[in-house]
């Protein structure tokens, strides 16, 4: 079968521009991606990045700041999205609510940076709230924009965010016949957080047509955590024989939403942003994310969960004691690595994996 | 000699090399401090180990286990320790190890495979790094420090875990007066109490046994039996668990 | 709640109340007949010290008991209670015991028993200090009342969202959330109303699990209370405006214990009232807190309650002491917005403005103006590495602090776990640092 070709960061950028579109920089982790394509913005998300290291930050924030926003602020710093129309800057935790306050009173980028309030349930209220801050945001996307929210573009784009929901679920669940190493699985995957939806679905599309009837041997794994940064985490995955059958990533597996239906394309975005599977970052019960995760192995045929975290990440440890607890009580192995972003990966963690792996065998 | 089975720890202080019988005893073993130039030294002691025990399959592990030439596999000395105590022992249970770079601590099942595991975070704290670090601060050689806590008559605690912090809090120490021997114990104590949490993380199995080369520091287990309340067995060449237990996986 | 609970609380609160009024009327003699220590660089300490001993230990007695006969929450130390205390509420702070363990030198013990349990270290100590608590169960209070509601409010940190998660899953008990989305500038309305309907709902779980409803005259009764503690609260802390200031803000985190865990409560108001008179009688007669007062500071961020007495003692080595913090200021400055009249509404708007919801340029703004009302020569910014939301920001106001004139430290530690805390490092910085104030 012919390699599929995946189009990088910089190629989309340029497409974007080349056809007069603007781009929107976005850091994790739920973002109004349709909201921000109805303007003609074009969302790319800021992970990290790991390339950017986290020194420039060091003057703005303590060492024990997560690497996700000191890279992320060193990327600003180093002008990284100077050509950006505006940075949205989620709340999703209290080191990225820092960040947008910092970019906000001291920092000041060129471009207009656009925080917004993310609530923590899914509660009526909760939706009720989000509604009124989505459209907030949209009354500051169209100053910059230079125009005025166009409902049924939205409609459109959300329609179109949840065909790329379906594709991706889809990428995953037949991800032993697709015919990719757990790095290139992770590329495409991924390759969403800049990707039009339909140049994703387009993408899922290509590779679920070429893939083939074997499927691939591996110990079956899930991966949970953040983002599988640095990527040598999956090269590490792949040498140790591990195959990543189900994901938990807050990156991936926790941003494929339910399809929604209302009258009002804002209240759809919004209760969009709060319809995806469990996650830390929402404050989701413990209950429910052991039962979540409980679930994909079962579905995927997982046999351990590998909970891959970026160190200082409050959100993820809180969680990570109940939910091995709840995990190894359903007979999954756990295992819990902690890194920086911007680090090779230590020897440690690969020992680590390759132990779990030898352990799972 | 006929060697059945050859294991190589390349370990990032020490590469320990062994040979078994296809009966799993051990005939040969090799001991000697890690070069820089790891990838010639490995190649050289896995000839140097069929010169003299006999060709026979190699498994390697350690930290730099892929550089071993001519190994049949790479296996983590997490698997490999937890082989090599669980037939010195001959039981399942919790193996210590506590090596230069990183501690771990396994919890080991009735057949001798892995069942769960913990590693110490980055840092040296709770590991051989962390007594090296600040037995040089004290103009030490690590060999004679756990005999000389034992001997300490007084304890003084150090309150840091971790190496860097653990150096200054010695120097002020020292400032102030305190008995080396003192130092040294509460030194000891720190490291093990850093352990003992790590064992206590995964769940008390017993027995607890040591392996890796700081075990052969006598403090290390006296005062790990004391902070968990139970007994810790040694076994009698702690080094050479991981190189043995790689050896007794080349069986398989 | 049986008869035997009822009677264990009444005859357990009813001896230990009395035991500690003794306790109390034995310390205030003391205090009055004890020879001033003439060595000390600080003054006697406040004559109504014991009084908040017995205040703050009968709060913990009566906890003890609590759960047998009464409704026990837990809350977060931001939370808007006054309708909990309307219902009957028992309130456990969960943030203070761990302070309380702090202060005991209790929190490192604490904080391992919750990494045994797999938590990392590089949570929160507050909440390690909680959980190995409850976990290990051991307090140095003696036994902590089981909650029958959880009520979380974000305006302090997220932290607490997922602690709370913790506890939720623990007891098995209803966790009421309030919601407080940060404020990067102001307030929107959209957001007022979003605390508010989420007030609404958090009274109609607290009445179910009290099993009656909440009355209304009580709500504005206790309302009221909270305003009037308040505002003593703030009128205490400007005192400190005086030269030289006759309370510091070392005094001040020992003395914020009632405002904090029991704000509503007439006895919060009466002990106020009296902190009051005696800071007054201070200012007459020319007493500062500190004998020889030369250098005045601000203190950003929580105390660092294993080293308070240690941190005091070497500033006043230097003839420094605080004169105020960002801290005990946030459990004032909100006053005006408290309305009886209206309590659901203002809540809403007082519980969504703490300074720790509100950006990094409005604590830089925070900051400044304390220093100016304070007279102050200097900031100390601690780098609190269990405090994101808190520290994050620092760097910058520092800067800016530093160019506006107003020379500033950042102080590396952690408010509860003592590891992460440099002694020798620390002393060193604080002596540089008040070497190269000019006074």
């Amino acid at each position: 079968m012919a390699p599929i070709s995946i189009p990088g960061r910089r190629e989309a950028i340029e497409d974007q521009r080349a056809a007069g579109g603007g781009l929107a920089a976005v850091f994790p982790v739920h973002n109004p991606r349709a909201l921000l394509r109805s303007f003609g913005l074009l969302p790319v998300e800021v992970w990290g990045p790991p390339s950017a290291r986290g020194d420039r930050a060091a003057a703005h924030l303590q060492a024990y700041t997560c690497s996700l926003v000191r890279c992320g602020l060193s990327f600003v710093l180093a002008g990284g999205l100077d050509r950006a129309d505006c940075i949205v800057v989620p709340h999703a935790c209290d080191s990225l609510q820092g960040l947008g306050s910092l970019l906000l009173d001291f920092v000041k980028p060129s471009p207009p940076v656009l925080p917004y309030y993310l609530p923590r349930g899914e509660r009526d209220v909760d939706r009720a709230y989000l509604t009124a801050e989505i459209e907030s945001l949209a009354e500051r996307l169209a100053r910059i924009a230079g125009r005025e929210l166009d409902r049924a573009e939205l409609h459109a784009r959300l329609d179109r965010e949840e065909q790329a929901d379906r594709a991706a679920a889809a990428l995953i669940d037949d991800r032993r016949r697709l015919g990719l190493s757990n790095r290139r699985l992770y590329e495409l995957l991924r390759s969403r957080e800049y990707l039009p939806a339909e140049r994703f679905c387009a993408l899922a599309d290509s590779a679920l047509e070429a893939r083939g009837e074997m499927e691939a041997a591996g110990v079956p794994v899930l991966l949970s955590g953040l983002v599988p940064e640095p990527a040598s985490v999956l090269d590490a995955l792949d040498a140790a024989g591990a195959c990543v059958v189900a994901d938990d990533m807050a990156c991936a597996g926790r941003r494929i939403y339910r399809a929604c239906a209302f009258d009002d394309p804002l209240e759809r975005q919004a209760a969009r942003l709060l319809s995806g599977p469990p996650d830390s970052t929402r404050d989701c019960s413990m209950g429910a994310r052991v039962a979540h995760l409980c679930e994909l192995a079962e579905r995927s045929g997982a046999r351990g969960v590998i909970f891959f975290d970026v160190k200082f990440c409050e959100p993820e440890l809180f969680y990570l004691p109940r939910l091995q607890a709840g995990l190894r009580e359903a007979g999954l192995a756990c295992l819990a690595c902690e890194v920086d972003l911007a680090d090779a990966l230590p020897d440690q963690i690969l020992t680590r994996l390759e132990a779990f792996v030898e352990m799972l065998s | 000699m006929n060697a059945a089975g050859i294991g190589v720890d390349a370990g990032s202080t020490v590469v320990k090399a062994c040979a078994v019988t296809a009966a799993g005893s051990r005939i040969w073993q090799h001991v000697e401090l890690t070069e820089p130039r790891l990838e010639e030294q490995a190649r050289r002691i896995a000839a140097l180990a069929r010169e003299q025990a006999g060709a026979a399959p190699l498994v390697a592990t350690g930290y730099g286990r892929k550089l071993v030439a001519g190994a049949e596999r790479a296996i983590t000395e997490i698997t490999c320790h937890a082989r090599g105590v669980f037939a010195e022992l001959g039981s399942g249970g919790t193996v210590v190890d506590i090596g230069g770079q990183d501690s771990k601590v396994i919890s080991v099942g009735a057949d001798g495979s892995v069942r769960n595991f913990a590693m110490n975070d980055k840092c040296a704290a709770g590991t051989g790094r962390f007594l090296e670090v600040t037995a040089a601060r004290l103009r030490l050689a690590v060999e004679e420090i756990g005999a000389m806590a034992l001997a300490a008559a007084e304890e003084v605690p150090i309150s840091s875990t971790c190496a860097v912090f653990a150096e200054s809090e010695i120097v002020s120490l020292i400032a102030r007066g305190a008995a080396l021997e003192a130092i040294v114990r509460g030194l000891h104590r720190s490291l093990v109490a850093r352990l003992a949490s790590l064992v206590r993380s995964l769940g008390i199995v017993e027995p607890v046994a040591l392996s890796g080369g700081v075990a052969r520091n006598p403090a290390i287990a006296a005062f790990l039996a004391e902070a968990l309340g139970c007994e810790v067995k040694l076994p009698e060449a702690p080094q050479l668990m991981g190189a043995y237990g790689a050896a007794l996986l080349a069986l398989d | 709640m049986s008869i035997e609970g009822a009677l264990r609380y009444y005859l357990g609160t009813g001896i230990g109340k009395g035991v500690l009024r003794f306790e109390r009327l034995r310390n205030e003699w003391r205090l009055r007949h004890r020879a001033p220590k003439t060595s000390s660089p600080f003054s006697p300490p406040l004559s109504t010290s014991p009084w908040l001993k017995e205040l703050i230990s009968r709060h913990y007695l009566t906890g003890r008991y609590a759960d047998a006969h009464r409704k026990v929450a837990w809350v977060t130390s931001g939370a808007p209670v006054e309708f909990l205390k309307a219902l009957g509420y028992y309130l456990l702070y969960p943030e203070n015991h761990g302070a309380v363990c702090g202060i005991r030198r209790r929190g490192e013990e604490l904080c391992q028993a919750a990494e045994e349990a797999g938590y990392s270290r590089d949570i929160c100590s507050y909440a390690r200090t909680d959980l190995g608590s409850l976990l290990s169960g051991r307090t140095p209070v003696g036994r902590l009342p089981k909650p029958d509601l959880l009520l979380c409010c974000t305006n302090i940190c997220q932290t607490v969202l997922f602690w709370y998660r913790v506890l939720a899953a623990h007891f098995r008990v209803p966790l009421v959330i309030i919601d407080t989305p940060f404020i990067y500038s102001t307030a929107p309305a959209h957001a007022v109303d979003f605390v508010q309907r989420q007030l609404e709902l958090g009274v109609e779980t607290a009445e179910r699990v009290a099993g009656r409803s909440i009355d209304p005259a009580e709500l504005e009764r206790v309302t009221r209370r909270s305003r009037e503690a308040v505002e003593l609260w703030m009128r205490v802390l400007e005192r400190a405006r005086h030269v030289p200031a006759p309370i510091t803000a070392f005094d001040e985190f020992i003395h914020m214990g009632p405002i904090v865990e029991m704000r509503g409560d007439r006895a919060t108001v009466d002990y106020y009232r009296a902190l009051l008179a005696t800071l007054d009688l201070r200012i007459a007669r020319g007493t500062g807190a500190l004998k020889q007062e030369r250098i005045r500071l601000i203190w950003d961020n929580l105390p660092i309650w294993y080293r308070m007495r240690g941190l005091s003692e070497l500033l006043a080595r230097h003839g420094a002491t605080l004169v105020a913090s960002t801290y005990t200021n946030a459990w004032g400055e909100l006053a005006a917005l408290i309305d009886p009249s209206d309590p659901m509404r203002s809540a809403a708007r007082v519980y969504l403005h703490p300074i720790l919801n509100r950006g990094t340029g409005h604590k830089l703004d925070t900051i400044q103006r304390l220093a100016t009302d304070y007279a102050a020569h200097g900031v100390i910014l601690h780098s609190d590495r269990s405090c994101k939301p808190y520290s994050v920001g620092q760097m910058d106001q520092r800067e800016r602090l530093s160019a506006r004139g107003i020379p500033a430290l950042l102080l590396e530690a952690d408010h509860n776990d003592p590891r992460a805390f440099a002694d020798e490092q620390a002393e060193n910085r604080i002596q540089a640092f008040l070497e190269m104030i000019p006074s």
